[in-house]
């Protein structure tokens, strides 16, 4: 549990900070990769999808990991998360957090 | 350091922001036509930070790929960066959906998309014309009007060009390919209602790569879908270029032998010689083909600034090679080609389209900060497909940057489709394609 914490906090360290940082960061470019579905920085434009913005980082992270680990079943987002590693994970999750 | 205006700024959009989002948010999950493309939603519209950034980028193209790189060009590189869209038409219309188009389940007008938040939200400049010519030495857009514009950087998102088919410029709106959204849509809508019992309607699909994978698939399907309880006997007689369904062909082949079974008709391996307008019959390499309705796909290329501007169509003269890392042009230096008009490995459609719209721009921003475009670059490309009037399928696939071949590749175990055509998907479909089109144009 708190290695997980701190792993998060060093996350947002690296990638986090306000929605418009002065400069690119990689968990921004990825997580543009959620906005088609989930809406620009996470804010869906209709009711549907979720709302990423303001979610706890680690509520996300652990949502994606478990689809990443789905057995059972088939769902575009158990496909989809399948797509990124560990740390680009946390990456995502940090950035959405980090939105208002 | 916040000075009192940009405050005041901030302030204003965040009540308001508030506010809207009490209210809005509603209409996901319709499969009916009263969402309008156009008309406000629910989402907060975020503040343009100033920024220390600063350049001219000029996008030409205001589609899924152009407008999308105008929007974050602006959100990511704030007010310092000056972003132009030089766009010919006043509304997008959406080739997304418009297959439901030719049913009669969405009007034109609920598919139509306007570049006014571009604009009034992210204080992008838009330009209506037509561009002239480029200038890649001079770094200048020429328009058609005989004015120019100067660009640091350019981004070119022109789409697709249609390559003739022999006959098929003689036939005039009799036959049309609707491939692009547009009056060639309600014509072949018309059409298709005209049909009488027992009706023959044929459509053909070129080799890949082409526009939206599943496209014809789609189409083919939601013909059928109309026509058997419409017009009794009516055939869909598929002739397609490619060996093999293109895409999501488990869904495809359950679609054509089980769901659409005795009204689809699959033919695979089968090229057009040309079109015969006067008796409605195309000449192909499987022999003469009649149709009452002829709806015939033809090969596409990059769109024509594209083949016009020398050097770029540099992958089977048809399309732009690209660093996919930028989406710069590996021939000529500060030109990025995103969207359809690419030679990369992913899927010629709109949602990867805004995806590698969000890597240029980032790049961009990157590049005029002085630094490099982020060296692992992500994308996904994900759609969902009407299969009948309530089901639908869906595909995704995320792409990494894999440095050995300096191509996009599909991650191992991150591609996949829809194991079977059903309701929840189809209402999802909407619910994508609002969020979509709102991270594209608002």
């Amino acid at each position: 549990m708190i290695k997980k914490t701190s792993a998060c906090l060093a996350a947002l360290m690296l990638f986090g900070g306000p929605a418009f940082a002065q400069s690119a960061d990689s968990g921004r470019l990825l997580a543009s990769n959620c906005f088609q579905c989930h809406g620009t920085n996470g804010r869906p434009s209709v009711s549907g999808f979720d709302r990423l913005a303001g979610a706890s980082s680690s509520e996300i992270y652990s949502e994606l990991k478990e689809m990443q680990g789905k057995t059972v079943g088939n769902d575009i987002m158990k496909v989809h998360a399948r797509g990124y590693t560990d740390t680009q994970l946390r990456a995502i999750a940090t950035y959405f957090a980090a939105q208002r | 350091m916040i000075d009192r205006r940009k405050f005041i700024t901030l302030l204003g959009s965040g009540t308001l922001g508030m506010l809207l989002n009490g209210c809005g948010g509603g209409g996901g999950g319709s499969s009916s036509d009263t969402s309008t493309g156009t008309g406000g939603t629910g989402a907060v519209s975020p503040t343009i930070p100033t920024s220390s950034a600063s350049g001219r980028v000029i996008v030409v193209g205001g589609g899924m790929a152009g407008a999308t790189a105008a929007k974050f060009l602006r959100l990511w590189g704030g007010s310092g960066l000056d972003v132009t869209l030089i766009e010919r038409d006043r509304q997008y219309q959406s080739n997304i959906l418009s297959n439901l188009v030719l049913t009669g389940q969405r009007s034109m007008a609920s598919l139509a998309y306007t570049h006014d938040k571009l604009s009034s939200v992210y204080g992008v400049k838009v330009v209506y014309g037509n561009v002239a010519e480029i200038d890649p030495a001079g770094k200048r857009v020429h328009l058609a009007d005989n004015s120019s514009l100067p660009y640091d950087r350019l981004i070119l998102a022109p789409g697709i060009a249609f390559d003739t088919l022999p006959g098929l410029e003689s036939a005039g709106d009799r036959i049309v390919h609707a491939w692009q959204a547009g009056p060639q849509t309600v014509t072949l809508q018309q059409q298709i209602a005209g049909m009488n019992a027992g009706g023959v309607f044929v459509m053909t699909i070129p080799k890949t790569p082409y526009r939206c994978p599943p496209g014809p698939y789609e189409r083919a399907c939601m013909v059928a879908d109309y026509l058997k309880t419409r017009k009794a006997g009516a055939k869909v007689i598929v002739l397609d270029a490619n060996a093999s369904i293109a895409a999501e062909p488990a869904t495809f082949e359950t679609a054509f032998n089980f769901t659409h079974a005795g009204v689809i008709e699959y033919h695979s391996g089968v090229t057009i010689n040309s079109i015969d307008p006067s008796t409605q019959t195309l000449d192909t390499s499987a022999g003469l083909i009649r149709g009452d309705v002829l709806n015939p796909i033809p090969p596409q290329r990059a769109g024509t600034i594209v083949s016009n501007t020398a050097g770029l169509a540099n992958v089977n003269g048809r399309w732009a090679g690209v660093d996919v890392r930028s989406y710069e042009s590996t021939a000529l230096a500060g030109i990025h080609i995103i969207g359809d008009a690419n030679g990369s490995t992913q899927p010629k459609a709109g949602h990867i389209a805004n995806a590698e719209a969000k890597v240029c721009a980032d790049a961009i921003l990157r590049i005029l900060a002085g630094g490099s475009p982020d060296p692992e670059p992500v994308t996904n490309s994900a759609c969902y497909s009407p299969i009948t009037a309530s089901t639908a399928s869906w595909l995704t696939v995320v792409f990494g940057y894999d440095s050995a071949t300096g191509t996009m590749k599909a991650v191992p175990g991150a591609a996949g489709e829809a194991s079977s055509a059903t309701r929840d998907n189809y209402d999802d479909m909407f619910v994508w394609f609002n969020n979509l089109m709102g991270d594209t144009f608002a």
